[in-house]
């Protein structure tokens, strides 16, 4: 088991490396650069090209790469462009306010997906099934930003229960967690409907049965913790997605979280920042990925590591 | 013909700005905080590292000079009083005594100058290093007594003193906190910076010591406001809804859809003010087909600007007949006669001057092809209205207008390399001046993306800037008006207004005419 997750752990260096080589090329083949946005309209020419020298940026490419990845390899990921403050602090200031919405709204996606799903699964067939599978496919039509606007209108502005913007509480999170949630939610109800129903026909499930398991204990003893392998996994990337951050949401309730970082940062063309937000949600999927492997492990006693 | 609908009430609104407010003889009421609401982060509190100005600086920073929210006349701030030497390279300040920065260490000549070289020097880079023009020292001559010194006269410059972005700044916080300024950042305004959240709020608290605010406000001590807050929230429509629920005390430059439903239902107070942008069509005379002058003028006559100020805009906006908006300091009046008014037999006049003749559908055709050009502008609502709103006038012209949303930064990118047909954006400054960024042809192809390119109005561009005597400069800017509105490098469309609310309970807030919220009078009353 340890060997498996050293294994997998060093499998980020190339991982990173390829992803930060990508990034890099990509940040400059778009067009605008981080000094003009910077200076607007009233810099000079001269004043350009001084504030390129500054940054480095008119060193050759290849140059500019190794030394980031020399940099990087040592923690350090230098200065914003846009607010020269030192990229780990932008992102480390970050990561608790994005990991607590993740938290809340991945917690929201699996109470209601798992719970709908299994009972759309146990009531196959039934108005009970066609119901929960309308809601479900609502919830993963609906666009987060007008969902979360609508949630605004009714819980902060009419029955005034919660506030709109910020996040100084957890009271402010509960409506970007609901709005992340519901479209997750709707798939984890679905892949909990189809795997149920799946194992609900498994031969098990049968003797269980004809053995006098009641019917409660049945699903939740015998069927539920057998179908959940195929949810953990889809619950583990959505978590991973939502940890790189949820730039609509974010936006809608101003809330400060990793994914309006990226976005500024690529709007001003900030490419510090741009890099090692890219490379941090490289880590936190393949982490989160992991995490996700070893968690089979414990539903299915069966998965052995090698 | 184009009308002026909205000037009226622009000049009745602007004669109401200072009559606004006030309590009546009691004393003002202590205490409290204030919240106010803005759509981004500024990239940093220190001035010499922000590429655009923001209220975020404005409250806690102060200017050697102010405008006077009355009169619109230059009034001392930091400076007592100040003299032009008669041949226009030195400016001499008499500096106020007793004004003491937030962290305790006084304000003087030696603060003044090592701010001003602190922005001037290359190694700072400061984006707004250019708006002290021709500066080229600073010279302490006594104590309260500090010279800006210029190689040739650069008049715009009270234009520019007044600008947060020459704000004086602590020499001993940019001493002790190196590049962690921007982040702990010390001035002399009315409020102190306290706590910077990013991308959620920036809180300050109100300066204990402060007794020397611009004469233009009842208060002569401390804000009557214990703490200001200034929220960050990007979406336009929940930072409506945060006011509309009570959470934001001061929402200023509500999107214009809300403003005129708020404006209708009367719930909140509002201050409506005309702002110091302009929104243009810019046509790049370089690239056919609007290389020709002739095209560009039917351009013009066939754009009724009234209607997108009216329509696009909500009516929140003047339409505008010079590149100069009207608000902005080298407007002339008399450039109605001038104007490209909206004239479509005139246009169509033009066009068959230039070769074109009515082809099928109506289509201004030329050697078997159609007119058309393609402008490009940011995907913000306003600008994808405003182009739409032109499509359908060109189209009744006969000119087809293509449409291409883009992120601003590649905009501007591509249009360095001239690839463009035309733009759609707007600008902002208080003085015609900004006019030399847009048009000189020293500006290519950075700011110049018409690439426009006149000896004439280089030359005026350049006498714009060292024409010292205010009524000689304004012939400068009348004479260039003239120009530009002969040879259309732009078709001007609309400056928009500004229309900022506030709680009933929050009482003698003030906007200056350049849309700056002024709060040294402020009191909240509940």
């Amino acid at each position: 088991m340890l060997r498996y997750v050293v294994r997998r752990l060093l499998h980020l260096v190339p991982v990173l490396l390829g992803i930060s080589f990508l990034v890099f090329l990509l940040v400059h083949l778009v067009p605008g650069d981080p000094v003009r946005v910077m200076l607007a309209d009233a810099g000079s020419p001269e004043q350009v090209e001084r504030m390129r020298h500054q940054l480095g940026l008119d060193r050759p490419l290849h140059v500019q790469y190794v030394s980031f990845v020399v940099r990087a390899a040592q923690g350090d990921f230098g200065r914003s462009i846009h607010t020269r403050r030192p990229v780990a602090h932008e992102i480390g200031f970050r990561i608790p306010y994005t990991v607590r919405m993740a938290v809340a709204a991945t917690l929201v996606a699996v109470a209601m997906g798992v719970v709908l799903g299994a009972i759309a699964a146990i009531h196959h067939q039934s108005p009970l099934d066609y119901g929960t599978m309308v809601v479900a496919l609502a919830g993963v039509s609906l666009p987060n930003f007008w969902l979360g606007l609508v949630l605004i209108l009714i819980f902060s502005l009419y029955l005034r229960w919660l506030p709109p913007a910020g996040a100084d509480s957890w009271l402010h999170l509960i409506l970007p967690a609901i709005t992340l949630g519901t479209s997750s939610s709707a798939i984890i109800a679905r892949l909990t409907r189809s795997s149920m129903l799946e194992v609900l026909r498994q031969d098990y499930v049968r003797t269980a049965r004809a053995k006098g398991v009641g019917p409660r204990r049945l699903v939740y003893r015998h069927a539920l913790k057998n179908a959940m392998i195929p949810v953990v996994s889809i619950v583990g990337m959505q978590f991973a997605s939502l940890l790189g951050g949820a730039v609509i949401v974010e936006t809608v309730f101003g809330w400060p979280g990793i994914g309006r970082l990226a976005v500024d940062a690529i709007f001003t063309r900030d490419i510090p920042v741009i890099q090692a937000v890219v490379l941090v949600a490289a880590v936190i999927f393949v982490f989160t990925n992991l995490l996700v492997d070893l968690l089979y492990g414990l539903l299915d006693p069966r998965i052995r590591y090698a | 013909m184009r009308r002026w609908g909205t000037f009226p009430v622009l000049l009745v609104v602007l004669a109401l700005l200072s009559g606004l407010a006030g309590t009546g003889g009691a004393a003002p009421a202590r205490g409290g905080t204030l919240t106010m609401v803005i759509g981004s982060d500024p990239p940093s509190l220190d001035p010499h590292r922000t590429p655009s100005v923001n209220i975020a600086h404005a409250v806690m920073y102060e200017t050697l000079v102010t405008v006077d929210r009355r009169t619109g006349e230059f009034i001392p701030a930091l400076a007592e009083s100040w003299e032009i030497s008669p041949d226009g390279t030195a400016i001499t300040f008499k500096l106020r005594r007793g004004v003491k920065f937030h962290d305790g260490t006084p304000f003087n000549a030696a603060a003044v100058k090592a701010t001003f070289d602190r922005l001037v020097s290359k190694e700072t880079n400061a984006p707004g290093a250019s708006w002290v023009g021709t500066l080229t020292r600073t010279d302490v001559v006594d104590d309260f007594t500090v010279r800006l010194v210029f190689s040739k006269p650069y008049a715009p410059i009270f234009s520019s003193l007044r600008i947060s972005f020459l704000a004086i700044l602590s020499p001993a916080a940019i001493a002790k906190m190196g590049a962690d300024y921007g982040q702990n950042p010390v001035g002399t305004g009315p409020f102190r910076f306290k706590q910077w959240v990013p991308n959620d709020r920036i809180v300050y608290e109100r300066n204990p010591d402060y007794a020397w605010g611009p004469a233009h406000y009842k208060n002569r001590g401390a804000p009557y406001v214990d703490q200001l807050i200034i929220r960050i929230i990007p979406d336009e429509a929940t930072r409506v809804i945060a006011f509309e629920r009570g959470d934001i005390d001061i929402l200023p430059g509500a999107p214009a859809r809300d403003a005129r439903r708020m404006m209708r239902d009367g719930k909140f107070p509002f201050i409506q003010i005309p702002t110091t942008s302009g929104t243009y069509l810019g046509l790049n005379v370089k690239r056919a087909p609007v290389n020709d002058v002739r095209v560009r003028r039917a351009i013009g006559h066939a754009i009724n600007t009234d209607e997108v100020a009216r329509i696009a805009l909500e009516g929140l906006a003047v339409p505008m007949m010079s590149p100069i908006a009207p608000t902005i300091w080298g407007y002339w009046d008399g450039v109605r006669q001038f104007a490209l008014n909206h004239d479509v037999e005139r246009s169509r006049a033009l066009l068959a001057e230039a070769g074109y003749r009515p082809g099928p559908g109506g289509a201004m055709t030329k050697d078997g092809k159609p007119l058309e050009f393609t402008v490009w502008t940011y995907a913000r609502m306003t600008n994808v209205r405003i182009a739409v709103v032109l499509q359908a006038q060109l189209r009744a012209a006969g000119i087809k207008l293509n449409i291409e949303q883009m992120e601003p930064a590649t905009l501007l990118a591509s249009t360095q390399r001239g690839e463009h047909d035309a733009i759609l954006i707007s600008y902002g400054w208080p003085d015609a001046d900004i006019l030399f960024y847009f048009f000189h042809s020293s500006r290519l192809p950075t700011t110049n993306r018409v690439h426009y390119v006149n000896p004439q109005v280089d030359k005026l561009l350049e006498d714009g800037q060292t024409t010292v005597d205010t009524a000689k400069r304004l012939e400068v800017y009348k004479q260039l008006q003239r120009v530009l509105l002969a040879e259309v490098p732009w078709v001007p469309l609309a400056s928009e207004l500004s229309v900022n609310f506030n709680q009933a309970y929050v009482q003698d807030i003030y906007y200056d005419k350049y849309g700056n919220l002024l709060l040294l009078d402020a009191v909240r009353t509940r």
